[in-house]
């Protein structure tokens, strides 16, 4: 078996086609990023106030939806083919989604970049969070739906590609890194559903101008519908990383292979019915379903401490292999000069800190002290700024050599860059944790406000608005320091020699400990769609039933709708 | 290596970074249990922390 690149070259174009998008959104909503941490603490605001929504907008689209999912379908496609062993069934589909994703990119990016300009009255500073009473340009629902539709073709793709190994390989466990993509694949169908229908429903007439208005707190609840599993979106190739390649660059082997597929299951059933944890404060969705919510979400802490446990099991594995001892002393064994493993771990120790951060926005008493305040984007800095996008830079230490058949560039400018990035976020985020327990509010160009003074437990607010600001230009100086690392080992400049192949080593407890049952994803697809209809459709018929599907206002479609409500329901009343 | 559960494993997966292959039955993962009892310690002193930061720290929230 040689290089990726060389034994499937096809497949590896899409991969670096995918992950140079993923790293052209990254640059740019990173110092986007820049702009708002210097802007809001007061040190350098070169933007107005105005156009901070524009900034922001641009900031969080760049980073959650395109760094992210392009990498993830990037990384998706490499790891189908490779544990399947075998080329896309039709490169063309395959090139196809990834035009669509493009596609689709262009359009919102463009709606985007209209908030800058005066030229046109296009915008869309709706944030990454765009439900109503925002609105964007219909590009930009266009350019979102154009996206997304482009990652479903994508998950069909890679469905075929298993339909057609399970053809050629009857009664075969399916490999690990299928089995995980598989399941992350059908979460985001269900995810998806509530995106879609917002989008394709409201929120596009509504910015086209064939309805007046809509019911806001609808289109709020379909967006957390797919607001909090796109985080697991985000995760579970996280996850796939933590479980198949970290144990090797330690040295060992995954502690258990079944206890991966556990977790990715219960990713897939307890992913989507959370999403209302995030709407604590809306009024009108009763207690009741907040309480429901809430109690999913706290069983997804299962599946993360499952992985806390099996992947530091996996690297302490690696670490006595290495000739590690003691209780703790083996830690010094592990490979720290790699960035690709420092980078990797020291983003799980800072997913560990996420974890409580977390465990403090998903209790319902905890939550009413930290909406809507700083809390929160310190919160998801640490599990998306860092955990994923961490993560992202680390292994792509280890995986361009296998996609553009280049050595990677220096090692220890690997090892700085993500060293610096751990440190600027452990000064930013603690930071914005901080001001936000004080109560300054998330969301704002500028956080200032005549007779409110926010106050600190410790230390001063200005003292922390300077450690955001320090914090944003270490990250800063760590993404340009990625970003010309990847370009030097994209093309070569060292001219270094070739590449060895990696080999991943099976798993200490080997798929055949695995039950059956796993394999049935049916099953599991079944369950979590049970679990969604239980949690979500007494809220959602509430909210339509005060609302209307269109808001108060009431428009000709929306009158007619309702008129057909008010006609049908005495006849479905009225049955036997 | 004594596992009898898994398959063997070439050494050269690893680059000829490892010293000694440690099987299934030989592995004990103790280290791992530290690491996580010390998590769930602090998880749990900052729980106990944040009754100090809602209930008698501050007034009614107001967000």
């Amino acid at each position: 078996m040689g290089l990726f690149v060389d034994d499937y070259p096809d497949e590896a174009w899409v991969v670096r086609a995918a992950l140079a998008s993923s790293f052209l959104a990254l640059l740019i909503g990173g110092l986007m990023g820049t702009i708002q941490a210097l802007h809001r603490t007061g040190f350098l605001q070169v933007i107005e106030n105005s156009t901070y929504y524009t900034v922001l907008t641009l900031h969080g689209v760049s980073l959650v939806i395109l760094f992210t999912i392009f990498f993830l379908v990037g990384f998706y496609q490499w790891a189908i083919t490779d544990s399947l062993q075998r080329p896309s069934e039709n490169i063309r589909l395959t090139k196809a989604w990834y035009g669509l994703m493009v596609l689709g990119t262009l359009m919102a990016s463009i709606a985007i970049l209209g908030g800058f300009t005066d030229v046109t009255d296009m915008s869309a500073d709706v944030l990454f969070t765009f439900y109503a009473p925002l609105e964007a340009h219909p590009l930009f629902y266009l350019g979102l739906a154009t996206f997304i539709i482009g990652t479903w073709v994508a998950g069909f793709d890679w469905f075929r590609s298993w339909w057609a190994w399970r053809k050629d390989n009857p009664g075969e466990r399916t490999p690990l890194r299928t089995f995980m993509v598989l399941t992350t694949m059908l979460m985001w169908y269900l995810a998806t559903i509530g995106v879609a229908v917002a989008v394709i429903f409201f929120l596009l007439p509504w910015s086209l101008g064939l309805v007046d208005s809509v019911n806001a707190l609808l289109t709020r609840t379909l967006f957390w519908f797919f607001g909090h599993p796109v985080v697991y979106f985000w995760l579970m190739p996280v996850y796939m990383m933590w479980y198949v390649i970290l144990p090797k660059l330690s040295g060992g082997r995954l502690f258990s292979d079944p206890l991966a597929r556990i977790v990715f299951v219960l990713f897939l059933i307890l992913s989507v019915p959370t999403g209302i944890h995030h709407q604590y404060l809306d009024p009108g969705i009763a207690e009741g379903f907040k309480y429901l919510a809430m109690t999913n979400t706290m069983f997804l802490l299962l599946p993360s401490l499952l992985t806390a446990f099996t992947v530091v099991a996996s690297m302490e594995h690696g670490a006595r292999q290495r000739g590690g001892t003691g209780y703790f002393r083996w830690l010094t064994a592990l490979p720290w000069d790699k960035p690709a493993f420092t980078g990797m771990a020291l983003a799980g120790l800072m997913f560990a800190a996420a974890g409580f951060s977390g465990m403090v926005n998903a209790g319902m008493n905890l939550n009413y002290l930290v909406h809507n305040t700083m809390w929160v984007p310190g919160h998801f800095h640490l599990t998306v700024g860092t955990a994923v996008a961490l993560t992202f830079m680390a292994v792509t230490y280890w995986f361009l050599p296998q996609i553009t058949g280049n050595k990677v560039f220096s090692k220890r400018l690997g090892l700085w860059q993500v060293v610096l990035w751990f440190v600027g976020m452990v000064f930013m985020a603690n930071a914005m944790h901080r001001v936000g327990l004080g109560g300054e509010p998330r969301r704002t160009a500028d956080p200032f406000y005549d007779g409110v003074v926010f106050d600190t437990a410790l230390g001063s607010i200005s003292e922390l608005h300077f450690q955001i600001a320090l914090g944003g230009v270490l990250l800063t100086v760590s993404l340009l320091m990625f970003i010309a690392h990847v370009a030097l080992t994209w093309f070569d400049v060292a001219n270094r020699s070739t590449p060895e192949p990696e080999v991943l080593p099976p798993a200490l407890s080997g798929p055949e400990h695995a039950p059956a049952v796993l394999e049935n994803l049916r099953l599991w697809t079944g369950i979590a769609i049970v679990l969604i209809v239980l949690t979500y459709t007494l809220p959602l018929a509430s909210i339509i039933s005060s609302s209307g599907f269109f808001g108060q206002a009431g428009t000709i479609v929306a009158g007619m709708l309702d008129l057909v409500i008010t006609v049908a329901q005495p006849l479905l009343e009225v049955g036997p | 290596m004594s596992s009898g559960t898994e398959s063997d494993v070439s050494p050269d997966v690893w680059d000829g970074e490892i010293e000694r292959e440690i099987g299934h039955d030989e592995y004990d993962p103790i280290g791992t249990l530290g690491l996580i009892a010390i998590y769930f310690v602090i998880i749990a002193l900052l729980w106990i922390f944040m009754y100090f930061v809602e209930f008698l720290g501050r007034g009614p929230t107001v967000v």
